[in-house]
């Protein structure tokens, strides 16, 4: 299903941090928000996620570090059913073994909580609750940003093998050019709150137009990373 | 589990043979003599070196310090408390006596701190800077600065003496304990209605709350579930805090209400120099203190394990 929003916009301290705003976005899109610090790719995030949602579709959202996703005073398994009661599905309907294997985390101890798992494993579990029920889109805000680069380019490889042959669209929000490159088909580049320039990735990489990208892209060495 | 816990009694042990020992030395070292005041309260007349000396020998002041103290001790492990120095007769019955008007009137306090102070501070929380949360914290403000002694009276005045409903002095029947009970009550509501606005803002500022709602996860369920436990922690600590300093206040409240208690027991003990029944407070109110600490460090390391990390 193609989801559209439109005149998304946010205001904080009597500033608007977030200018009217429309998206399209098709199934199985994988889209990349880059731009500076600041630039409002999370505030976007949030207001797409929420007008999504008041729209009635399944959206899911990843932060960019499992503490920002886990509460450190309940159990994994607690926050595994809370998700799950959420999208209204009965506790353990969700194919917990499938996204568990998928992510690498089958090992670990939902008795626990969060803190007695590494946090790279704390991050792919926030992901596997993201992709309970198969949402129609799923916002990774910065995911890796707290995981060395290795797990983080291991936790992506998971994530794009669990999302082939399925519908759910991606909106990676990231500063980190060289990890959008990898993973996503478009690119859209904000600057003060506006999205300035949108293209397929290989053009905007290649091709910069505005001045945001091309400052972006100035760096070339972020072919070298890992993700 | 076991070990925090034995490591947890072992602490409760070390704190109550320290303040046993501070306990006796600073009475045994307390300025005066102490056979002098003990025969006064006992004959209450003038008296003769003969009959001082003879009480200094009967109640063992003759003794020195660690022999005196394990004649105490010994038998306080079994609790056995001794006999009054000054009627000779058992601690204990006339300690449990007091226990039983006092332990309840602390209760009743606490119980009424807890009734005004969470639905007033969780309905403050709702908008936090408004007229109502701004209300709350002045009252809890104005509640902490008035002495327990001042609002005794206060509260005898207007409901003993101007309106005749309730009776001022004294405990025979259940309305004489609503004064002195709501006296202490008002206290801890005061106090208590900082700590849990407060517990239940922070708690709210959790970073990984947003992130909940983004989930579908209803606002109840996260008040219930998220908020609720975080700002559990510095309220358990506080209320079993309460419960302690409640008997220290209880003092006051029961001279100021002409209440039996642990209260007027010790401030006549204190006066009669009665040592047996001085202690035998001071043991008791350490092991009320330990005791709550022990179960207050037991329920929150329950609702955040961490803390039990971070001290091993």
């Amino acid at each position: 299903m193609t989801l559209r929003v439109s005149g998304l916009s946010a205001m904080r301290s009597g500033r608007t941090i977030l200018h009217p705003t429309s998206l399209t976005i098709e199934p199985r899109a994988r889209i990349g928000l880059v731009g500076t610090s600041g630039s409002g790719k999370s505030t976007l995030g949030h207001a797409l996620i929420d007008d999504l949602r008041a729209q009635g579709h399944s959206v899911a959202h990843v932060p960019q570090s499992p503490d920002e996703a886990l509460d450190p005073l309940r159990s994994m398994a607690f926050h595994w059913r809370e998700a799950e009661w959420a999208l209204g599905l009965q506790p353990g309907s969700a194919d917990q073994k499938t996204l568990f294997t998928a992510l690498k985390i089958a090992g670990g101890d939902l008795r626990k909580r969060p803190w007695g798992w590494s946090r790279g494993m704390q991050q792919r579990f926030v992901i596997a609750m993201a992709l309970i029920g198969s949402p129609d889109l799923i916002v990774l805000d910065e995911p890796t940003s707290a995981l060395d680069p290795v797990v983080a380019a291991a936790t992506m490889d998971l994530l794009d093998r669990h999302l082939e042959g399925r519908a759910t669209a991606m909106m990676l929000i990231t500063h980190d050019l060289g990890l959008a490159a990898r993973r996503v088909s478009t690119l859209m580049v904000m600057q003060e709150g506006r999205i300035v320039e949108q293209a397929p990735t290989a053009e905007i990489l290649e091709r910069p137009k505005t001045r945001a990208s091309k400052s972006l892209t100035a760096h070339r060495n972020w072919m070298a990373l890992p993700c | 589990m076991i070990a925090t816990l034995l490591s947890l009694l072992l602490r409760a042990v070390v704190v109550l043979a320290g303040t046993a020992v501070l306990t006796f030395a600073l009475l045994w070292n307390a300025p005066g003599d102490p056979a002098q005041a003990i025969a006064m309260a006992r004959f209450d007349a003038l008296l003769t070196e003969d009959v001082i000396d003879q009480v200094r020998e009967e109640v063992g002041l003759n003794a020195n310090f660690w022999g005196a103290f394990v004649d105490w001790v010994g038998p306080l492990l079994v609790l056995d408390f001794g006999n009054s120095a000054v009627t000779g007769r058992p601690v204990w019955p006339d300690l449990w006596v007091s226990i039983t008007y006092t332990f309840p009137l602390a209760l009743a306090g606490l119980a009424i701190g807890l009734v005004i102070s969470l639905p007033l501070a969780i309905l403050a929380t709702q908008h936090p800077g408004r007229l109502l949360d701004r209300f709350a914290v002045a009252i809890a403000s104005l509640g902490t600065a008035i002495p327990a002694f001042w609002l005794g009276l206060l509260l005898i005045l207007l409901f003993a003496v101007q309106l005749d409903w309730l009776p001022a002095m004294g405990a025979r029947t259940p309305a004489h304990a609503i004064l002195p009970a709501l006296t202490l009550g008002l206290g801890v509501a005061a106090s208590l209605t900082r700590i849990i606005r407060s517990g239940i803002l922070e708690a709210r500022g959790q970073q990984f709350l947003p992130a909940l709602s983004r989930r579908g996860v209803s606002p109840k369920a996260i008040g219930r579930d998220h908020v609720a436990p975080h700002a559990a922690v510095p309220v358990v600590t506080v209320v079993g805090l309460e419960l302690a300093f409640l008997l220290e206040g209880l003092v006051v409240v029961e001279v100021i209400f002409g209440r039996p208690g642990l209260g007027t027991f010790l401030t006549s003990a204190i006066l009669d120099r009665d040592f047996p029944h001085v202690q035998a407070v001071v043991v008791l109110t350490a092991l009320v203190f330990v005791s709550v600490n022990l179960i207050v460090d037991v329920i929150y390391r329950q609702i955040d394990p961490r803390i039990g990390e971070r001290d091993a």
